[in-house]
């Protein structure tokens, strides 16, 4: 009921912020639901259906990630000291994020079954009442527990994560025996986090999947693990490769943003490079590893575009879904972790502006941060998604 | 509207604010002299801050007028105080209000930086000012290791380097111990006295107080001539007063 109550009160954006966790959450529940709607039309090809499960876990995956990046920014589940007041410390508030995300997900999951079932022509006397039904198995009737089942896995899962990540970030933020988090007396500056640590690994383990992929290709011709839709002809070793590239364009991103800072506040800087440049070299453990994500997936939608993009119809309406959901969660995600930073440093923000810092300068360093980051990110994407082309373009 | 004295750096007439709603400040009028040391006294919730804004131009008076070197501050729009602040003023808090990610010569050097100094000029000006404020083994330091009166000084430093007309410190020494205290302090009142600076000092601390050269007592958002409370009301009047609960 309090994390009804504080959503009630919160700003109009917190809720918007939470609407589109709920938006995302209904798109991988009718994900899921159409694999069952497959799998119980289909009950001879049960190969086929697992894999359809299987790939709806990209999806899950970004949705929970961006679950965890909104419970993190939300104002509502941050140690503060109107809560701590009355005696609600950082175990309860963990557990209030977890409830909030728990609720706007199973909002999105009740969503996606009205929307499921209402397509199927399960609940007649609307409009496009069965429009979709031979695509979504409606002669076959389903099983309720898999639908429970099914529905439940991204409220748990998102609600799990992110009562996770709340719990771990008073540790990390204050020092040890010390459990009041971020109500730490303003006399105490928190230590800055380490430089990251992951880029010589994030190079190798991105290399390495380049390189499985390129040799994988040379075998050519296997099709063991299709995706539904037409995108069928991907062999399952480039999709590990592609995979391991992935991973390690996420744990490069922390060091390479660092390394972007670093290279932003070099020579003899101004105030505005100076600030922009520290202040990414900073926040690159925020930023770098969804930066790295939505450079992994852009690249893979590169490589997929110059792969199959030729074709008339390249891909179905659930694979276009699919991919909307990854696309759009993990962007969502950089900019929410984007907005966590500029939380984090509002206060500063406000003591430079009391020493007369012009507003325009700040925004000229944030500007130039996002400038920064494109420059060095975009030819980087463009590079991966050229290199993982490569080998499979005949 | 009366023009202002014309030997004064600052003068502020009648000067109201509240904070929605709250009362803070009831018609407060000073003048501050160039290069003198002002301190403003008075118990918490005074007004002192209140009037520290309104004097550095950042809050505009619900009433009344404030005049910087006889140039309306009260008149003029957010970025034009935005600049007077930048160029003319320094701002010590009671906390130092550094950045965090900016080491010890880089925060000092901030506000140089800020209105367009050059790298090595601004480096050397704050270099001078650490080292005559003791912190120059810290220049390469950031805030985060260094003690909180090390951080006090660093931002002592921060608005002296700037070269300002006027210095308002809101209760400069409110976190430190008394040693460290009297050291920021003397250092402020010193750098202050021998560049001609215009400190306006707001503090609780009578002992403090007696370093300016001028003291203006406040109480309840008014001027009043002594802060001094009655020691003890009568107890006729304790008894008009008592409550029944």
């Amino acid at each position: 009921m309090l994390a009804l109550r504080l959503a009630r009160g919160s700003h109009p954006l917190a809720l918007m912020r939470r609407l589109l966790v709920a938006a995302a959450s209904a798109g991988v529940g009718f994900l899921l639901l159409c694999a069952l709607g497959y799998a119980a039309g289909h009950p001879a090809h049960s190969a086929g259906s697992v894999l359809r499960l299987l790939w709806c876990f990209v999806p899950l995956a970004a949705t929970v990630q961006f679950a965890v990046a909104v419970a993190r920014t939300d104002p509502s589940t941050r140690p503060r000291s109107g809560l701590s007041a009355v005696g609600l410390g950082p175990v309860r508030l963990s557990v209030l994020a977890a409830v909030s995300t728990a609720v706007s997900c199973t909002l999105g999951s009740a969503v996606a079954l009205l929307f499921f079932l209402h397509l199927r022509g399960d609940l007649p006397g609307l409009p496009f009442d069965g429009a979709a039904a031979d695509l979504l198995g409606a002669d076959a009737p389903l099983p309720a527990a898999a639908v429970l089942l099914l529905l439940a896995l991204v409220p748990v899962a998102a609600a799990t994560a992110s009562a996770m990540a709340l719990r771990r970030s008073p540790v990390r933020a204050s020092s040890e025996a010390d459990d009041t988090g971020e109500l730490v007396p303003s006399e105490e500056i928190p230590a800055p986090a380490a430089p990251p640590s992951g880029l010589p690994w994030g190079v190798a383990l991105t290399a390495a999947g380049l390189a499985v992929e390129a040799y994988a290709s040379r075998g050519g011709a296997g099709s063991p693990f299709p995706l539904p839709g037409k995108l069928d002809s991907t062999p399952a070793w480039v999709l590990v490769g592609w995979t391991l590239t992935a991973i390690g364009l996420a744990t490069a991103g922390p060091g390479l943003t660092h390394l972007c800072g670093r290279l932003l506040q070099m020579a003899r800087p101004g105030a505005v490079r100076l600030l922009a440049g520290r202040v990414l070299m900073d926040e690159a453990r925020r930023i770098g590893r969804p930066l790295g994500i939505v450079c992994a997936v852009l690249s893979g939608v590169v490589a997929a575009f110059a792969l199959y993009g030729t074709g008339a119809r390249p891909f179905g309406p659930l694979t276009a879904l699919g991919a909307v959901l990854v696309i759009g969660c993990t962007t969502a995600t950089l900019l929410t972790s984007a907005l966590e930073a500029r939380q984090a440093r509002a206060e500063t923000a406000r003591a430079l502006l009391r020493l007369g810092a012009p507003a325009s300068a700040l925004r000229a360093a944030t500007a130039l941060r996002a400038a920064a980051l494109l420059l060095f990110f975009a030819p980087l994407t463009w590079v991966i998604a050229e290199l993982a082309a490569l080998p499979l373009t005949p | 509207m009366v023009a202002p004295p014309d030997n004064d750096v600052i003068w502020a007439r009648s000067l109201q604010h509240s904070h929605n709603g709250s009362p803070a400040l009831g018609g407060v009028s000073l003048g501050i002299r160039e290069g003198e040391i002002l301190s403003v006294t008075g118990p918490r919730g005074s007004g002192k801050t209140t009037l520290l804004h309104c004097l550095s131009g950042q809050l505009v008076p619900e009433q009344g007028e404030v005049w910087f070197n006889s140039v309306p501050v009260h008149t003029m729009g957010p970025r034009l105080r935005e600049r007077l602040r930048r160029d003319k003023f320094g701002w010590i808090a009671p906390e130092p209000q550094l950045v965090p990610e900016l080491n010890t010569w880089e925060n000092t050097a901030l506000p140089l930086l800020l209105r367009g100094a050059s790298h090595r000029e601004a480096k050397k000006a704050a270099m001078e000012w650490l080292e005559r404020l003791d912190i120059g083994m810290c220049a390469k330091k950031r805030p985060h290791t260094l003690q909180q009166s090390q951080r006090q000084r660093i931002s002592v430093a921060r608005a002296l380097a700037a070269g300002p007309s006027v210095i308002f410190a809101d209760e400069p020494t409110a976190t430190l111990h008394r040693t460290d205290r009297t050291h920021v302090l003397r250092t402020l009142t010193s750098a202050a006295r021998s560049h001609g600076i215009t400190v306006v000092l707001a503090t609780h601390d009578a002992e403090i107080a007696s370093l300016a050269d001028r003291v203006v007592p406040l109480l309840d958002g008014r001027r009043v001539s002594t802060v001094a409370l009655p020691a003890e009301a009568d107890p006729e009047g304790r008894a008009a007063c008592s409550l029944s609960v």
